[in-house]
């Protein structure tokens, strides 16, 4: 294309596995996820960082990929919503969410759960204002966030599902 | 239907039948596919907010390297709207821009950057004309018309309903309250971006996968516009991030991009960034609205009237409907003595307004809800007891021709008075501190569909066979509310089968049978009676196969989560065994089911908007907290009660309740869309237009009440729009009850309420200190 | 999708390397950090740099350390590394609670100090994309020459939004920036300037390093107030600092406010002299509160409404010491106090609840 420079081929681990992948030095770490290495997990919302759907890991850090350039994360460890999962069992976050029905379009869930995975890595039995807080970059349209809340909070064994199963469903104040 | 069996899937919190392809990140939405050879469209808009297209030309952009091929207005210059009444759109405008952003050329190009760069090597000729911005203005102008054939001036749609006798009714009113009200326009922000690939093959079959709520309207426009046969056209709407009717247009990217596909003979996508999402808008009209509600001595509501401005913004979308909604919604849950509405929606050149989670009646809800308390505080009537008191009934005509069928309004009021210690603390909670309610009324579903047809509405095809698993075809767009689920769940509860061993084929318009779409909380309601009638043929063949085998009577055979039994007896065999019975005796195995809504509404013109099979109804209290020094309000808690027939799965209605009154305190507090004095958008962002984080929603209760409907099936009504609703009017009547100061326009901004407090003077009571009032709040509680 | 436009990248291993490239390219090029400034900014034409200069591969400037009076802290230590850093928690509580509630928990994984120092300037007019832009018509800072803020405006007045700056301006903080012609160090009170275009007397190849804060001796309060409309994401309505010495008999030895978000440099209010040797309590809080409103006066630049914004310049000042002074002496912990390194400062955003 025209003024175009070359595609640099930069090396990225995707979830424990290695990615060759030519792509222009402009390219974000979405794109490079995205339409490079064809993990289309993660997504784009708004972007210029404003809605956390892009969100992954950098060494175990949640950060917004539509704005970081894939060539700086070269080198480092990248966790998408694809490497939640581990020897074919999902995430307890996973589960968790869909047990408590925090998944309604799913679009935003991709960046809202790695961001919950992230705060239980790093600790594990959190408030209700400490996951407010961690997952206050990323936006949901659906859910009004309150099943996400009760979903982190059963994925970090401080709620048990059965609470919530049967629910009382005839009024009284939660 | 079937209220006395006992139920094995239907009221249970089952997953979600896609819950973990989400959670995974293996569900495909429409920008994650990538076809071979696939090119990116922009498209070119216009800088101006009114202006005549002179000229295009072409010839500097055809130049760039990256450039395939080019599109503008006149080659695909058929008009549509998402109403045929009204037909005001071109997929590119083709004489007229009628608001900055509206789409004027197209551009095919290897990459995306290519095609970005390529827009600008457009050079389009505009002959600018004044813009008209303001509603008041647009409606005085006469010369000056944003859609030149009109016969009304930027007139978009007016009505005017009168339902008894309105001035006797204030005559005999002991109180009344006369206001205006101002609701600002907001918009949907999914999160997912619009997005559109057409791909149009060497067979001349066009496909169009595109994120829409609506693939039939889109299978028509397309077929109609690009002139092809609605049998060449397919319609995929894939996994969709969010719509809440932000996506029930047919869009120009739609038409864009097919017809680029049948220019260069490759697939071609188009997304939208999110700057253009809010082009697209069809969001929540501004409304002016003056109300005037008279109540008896008793508190009886005599007579309401209503005069309302509706700013529609540069098109049609579905204004003719919304100028009814915003009058013909309001009948319930309470009786009015007299009723009389005047709207009126105007063009403007703005992005044009739709359909919004609680299309139109959002609006006038809000205002006639404050303006209810405003009238009961004038007879020192207790805002829950003066709703009581006009309670409607179950089973009655409102004033305007609609039929209520189930009503569990009265138990959404007492479930919210009881939550929330509305008897203990309401006026006890100390300057700064209020407790607010407000109920609502909504549709499940309209009377009659987009296009006037006899055919149905909703209609669902069941495949099975003998290996046990299920295939149920439903064309409903799952937009996140579990319309995907909800037909597993149906036909499993009714032939026995389990929901795991279902798969739900959706919204393909060549696979799926007809469904409108997911807009006016239709789905649950339409797709789930259709479920049922197919379900039961299928149990019909499958229990007459079993009872031949085992030689009993039929009626004595169950069916339950994959298990086939005759209760109390040793007679027991598995799913697949019957239906390999079945298959045996009566051949391939397959049903339909279909719905269609019979006659309803009133005997006049403009009687069937508004009229719906039933009815949901939704109460809702809310506390606030106001800082009298700086005017922010912070809500303590919502407990918002909800009406909706039957809860298929308490968690899926759960979820929508919590996210329609998390989108209704969003517009209460944070959302706006506001424009420059020029028409464009102040600030088209996710950035600039605020929706709240986790750290800014409130904490919230959901309480699910079930009345149990006689049409709904097992008794199910609507749960997504309804619920949005009362949490507006509820906050402001709150704030009322904390510092004396009615809020009226939205959204309620905090240097709004202080100039208010200010002007009001000093307080009515003391503040009692912070651990008094904790306390109190605490007790109550218990 | 909004794209970036094309750019070759460097990443340069050491401080000299960067500033070499950075004179090389002189006018063509623009150094990356974290990149949440840059990057959406580069989406949004706002910059077009033909070269962008990384500084992920330079080591050695993301530590946080005390020597002799100062603390260090390193041009690239990322924001949620500051908020959450045990010896800035304790010495520089302020500052912790700034970087805390700058932005969202993502965007403090990736923001630097060093970005926030040298952020660029914020306005409604400027920061949208190209298209936005010239359907305007353009504007004094970027592209055109019409001011929409001010009208017949000269100066561009896009706010400063940074909010590690006032803090550090209420504790005398120094920046150390290196360019072609090596280190120097400024204080940060010089550092800004009123002009919204370059709102910095940085060179254009000069690197920021480092921060270098004076561990501050004796009694001092030190407090942060942030307003926004929504309790995380939003760039500040207002941001405001306080500091204040107090002798052993309660007097003010001095008090130090800073504003921010209002034009291009943050306000620091002046005439606060006239308090010294006063008893400190909340009836002074009150009275430098009123001198600050008297200076501060909030623009269009920004989307919250500018006439309530001045109306709480003092209630957030007054808070700023109220809160400070609620902790007993100062905002300082007890000695040895634990605080996880996980949970944020107290909250002091306004929309928060108060209990």
């Amino acid at each position: 294309m025209l003024g175009r420079p070359q595609k640099i081929l930069i090396s990225l681990d995707l979830n424990g596995q290695r990615y060759e992948l030519a792509v222009e030095p402009r390219s974000t770490l979405l794109e490079a996820i995205r339409y490079a290495a064809g993990l289309t997990g993660s997504k784009q919302g708004c972007d210029k960082g404003d809605c956390g759907a892009c969100t992954v890991l950098s060494n175990g850090a949640p950060i917004l990929s539509c704005i970081s350039l894939a060539v700086e994360h070269q080198g480092d460890r990248i966790t998408t919503i694809e490497g939640l999962a581990h020897g074919g069992k999902v995430h307890p976050v996973q589960d968790a969410f869909d047990l408590c029905g925090a998944l309604q379009c799913g679009f935003c869930q991709s960046g809202m759960m790695i961001s919950a995975a992230a705060l239980l890595e790093r600790n594990p039995k959190p408030t209700r204002e400490q996951i407010k807080e961690a997952l206050s970059g990323n936006l949901c349209r659906c859910t009004g966030y309150t099943k996400i809340l009760e979903a982190v909070e059963v994925a970090s064994g401080q709620r048990q599902l059965a609470e919530l199963d049967p629910r009382p469903t005839t009024g009284s104040p939660a | 239907m079937s209220f006395g069996k006992k139920l094995n899937v239907v009221g249970r919190r089952l997953r979600k039948v896609d819950g973990l392809q989400k959670a995974t990140g293996a569900a495909v939405y429409a920008d994650d596919i990538k076809l071979p050879r696939m090119l990116h469209c922009k498209i070119l808009r216009s800088p101006h907010a009114h202006a005549r297209i002179k000229r295009i030309d072409f010839s500097r952009c055809l130049e760039h390297p990256g450039v395939v091929a080019v599109l503008e207005g006149k080659e695909i210059p058929t008009r549509y709207g998402v109403i045929p009444w009204t037909p005001d759109e071109q997929a590119l405008a083709a004489d007229k821009a009628r608001f900055v952003g509206d789409e004027v050329a197209a551009v095919a190009a290897e990459d995306e950057l290519a095609a970005e760069e390529a827009l600008e090597l457009i050079d389009v000729e505009y002959e600018v004309l004044p813009p008209l911005i303001d509603p008041a203005e647009a409606l005085r102008e006469q010369r000056i018309k944003i859609h030149e054939g009109s016969k009304q001036g930027n007139i978009s749609k007016h009505v005017e309903l009168s339902f008894g006798d309105v001035a006797a009714g204030f005559d005999r009113s002991a109180a009344i309250a006369d206001e205006t009200f101002y609701y600002e326009g907001s918009t949907h922000t999914p999160i997912e971006p619009h997005c559109a690939i057409g791909n149009y093959d060497a067979d001349g079959n066009l496909t169009v996968w595109s994120s829409t709520q609506i693939p039939h309207y889109v299978h028509r426009e397309l077929s109609r516009v690009l002139e092809l046969p609605e049998a060449r056209v397919r319609v995929i709407q894939p996994f969709l991030g969010g719509a809440f009717g932000g996506k029930s247009d047919p869009f120009s990217l739609e038409f864009v991009v097919a017809k680029l596909s049948m220019k260069t003979g490759r697939p071609v996508k188009c997304l939208f960034t999110r700057e253009e999402v809010f082009w697209a808008h069809r969001g929540r009209h501004p409304m002016k609205m003056r109300f005037k509600v008279g109540l008896s001595e008793t508190g009886r509501i005599e007579s309401v009237d209503s005069k309302i401005l509706i700013d529609g913004g540069a098109y049609s979308s579905f204004g003719l409907v919304t100028a009814y909604y915003a009058g013909q919604l309001l009948t319930g849950p309470y009786q009015f003595g007299a009723y009389h509405f005047d709207s009126t929606r105007v063009f403007t050149n703005k992005p044009p307004c739709g359909p919004k989670r609680g299309h139109g009646s959002v609006q006038p809800r809000f205002a006639f809800e404050v303006a209810l308390d405003m009238a009961a505080e004038k007879l020192g009537l207790d805002p829950i007891e003066v709703r009581r008191r006009n309670f409607i009934g179950e089973n009655v005509k409102t004033i305007n021709g609609q039929l209520i069928t189930s009503n569990g309004f009265l138990r959404c009021l007492d479930l919210v008075e009881k939550a929330s210690g509305w008897k203990e603390r309401k006026g006890k909670l100390g300057f700064g501190r209020g407790l607010g309610v407000a109920g609502s009324m909504y549709i499940s579903g309209t009377a009659y569909p987009v296009y006037p047809n006899e055919m149905p509405q909703a209609g669902i095809q069941v495949k099975l066979d003998r290996s046990g698993k299920v295939t149920i075809f439903s064309g409903a767009s799952d937009i996140g509310q579990g319309s995907n689920s909800v037909p597993a769940y149906l036909i499993a509860e009714e032939i026995g089968c389990d929901p795991r061993d279902c798969l739900v084929v959706v919204s393909d318009t060549d696979l799926t049978p007809v469904d409108l779409g997911a807009y006016s909380s239709r789905v649950t309601f339409m797709l789930g009676i259709a479920c049922v009638e197919a379900g039961r043929k299928l149990w019909a063949q499958i229990s007459a196969a079993v009872a031949e085998k085992w030689g009993v009577e039929a009626a004595r055979i169950e069916g339950s989560l994959g298990t086939i039994f005759v209760p109390e007896t040793a007679l027991s065999m598995s799913f697949k065994e019957a239906v390999r019975l079945a298959e045996a005796k009566f051949g391939t195995l397959g049903a339909t089911g279909s719905y269609r809504t019979e006659k309803l509404g009133g005997d006049y013109r403009g009687g069937t908007i508004g009229a719906s099979p039933a009815y949901s109804f939704t109460a809702h209290a809310v506390e606030v907290q106001v800082d009298p020094e700086t005017g922010i309000w912070t809500v303590e808690r919502v407990w918002a009660a909800h009406d909706c027939g039957k809860a298929l799965n308490p968690t899926l209605v759960e979820g929508q309740i919590e996210g329609s009154v998390y989108m209704g305190y969003a517009e209460a507090a944070m959302e706006e869309m506001t424009y420059l004095p020029s028409g464009l958008h102040r600030g088209p962002s996710l950035l600039d237009y605020r929706i709240p984080t986790s750290l800014d929603t409130p904490e919230l209760t959901a309480m699910i009440v079930e009345s149990g409907d006689p049409k709904g099936p097992y008794g199910a009504k609507e749960a997504g729009e309804g619920p949005l609703h009362p949490v507006i009017p509820a906050i402001s009547n709150a704030i009322h009850d904390a510092v004396g100061i009615w809020l009226t326009e939205l959204p309620f901004h905090p240097g709004k309420l202080l100039r208010l407090l200010r002007e009001k003077g000093k307080p009515r009571a003391p503040v009692p200190p912070v651990e008094e009032r904790i306390s109190a709040a605490g007790e109550s509680r218990a | 999708m909004l794209t970036l436009p094309p750019f070759e990248y460097h990443s340069p291993t050491t401080v000299e390397e960067a500033v070499a490239l950075l004179r090389q390219h002189r006018g063509q090029v623009k150094v990356i950090a974290g990149g949440t400034d840059l990057v959406p900014n580069m989406k949004h034409r706002l910059f077009t740099p033909a070269h962008v200069v990384g500084l992920k591969a330079i080591a050695g400037l993301d530590r946080v350390a005390e020597e002799g009076p100062d603390i260090r802290l390193g041009a690239m230590c990322t924001i949620a590394q500051l908020a959450r850093d045990p010896l800035v928690q304790k010495t520089l509580p302020s500052l912790a609670a700034a970087a805390s509630q700058i932005a969202g928990p993502q965007l403090r994984e990736m923001g630097t100090l060093g970005g926030n120092i040298c952020l660029d300037t914020r306005c409604v007019y400027y920061n949208q994309t190209y298209f936005w832009r010239k359907a305007l018509g353009f504007c004094l800072k970027k592209d055109g020459t019409v001011c929409h803020v001010v009208q017949g405006g000269q100066r561009c007045v896009a706010a400063a939004s940074n909010d590690t700056v006032p803090v550090l301006m209420t504790l005398n903080a120094r920046v150390r920036a290196v360019g072609t012609n090596g280190l120097r160090e400024i204080p940060i009170a010089e550092l800004y300037v009123p002009d919204g275009i370059v709102n910095t007397v940085l060179a254009p190849e000069e690197l920021v390093v480092e921060v270098r804060v004076p561990r501050p001796e004796g009694r001092l309060i030190a407090g942060y107030q942030k307003l926004r409309v929504r309790a995380s994401i939003d760039y500040p309505a207002l941001t405001i600092a306080v500091a204040a010495k107090i002798d052993p008999a309660d007097r003010a030895e001095w008090i130090r406010v800073v504003v921010s978000a209002l034009g291009a440099r943050p306000h620091l209010v002046g005439g606060l002299e006239r308090f010294r040797g006063r008893r400190f309590d909340q009836g002074l809080a009150a009275e430098v509160s009123q001198v600050a409103y008297r200076q501060c006066h909030p623009l269009t630049n920004i989307n919250v409404d500018p006439a309530w914004r001045r109306e709480m310049v003092p209630v957030f000042v007054r808070r700023a010491f109220a809160r400070a002074q609620l902790s007993g002496s100062g905002y300082f912990e007890k000695e040895g106090a634990q605080r996880t390194s996980d949970s944020p400062p107290p909250p002091n955003t306004p929309t928060q609840q108060t209990r």
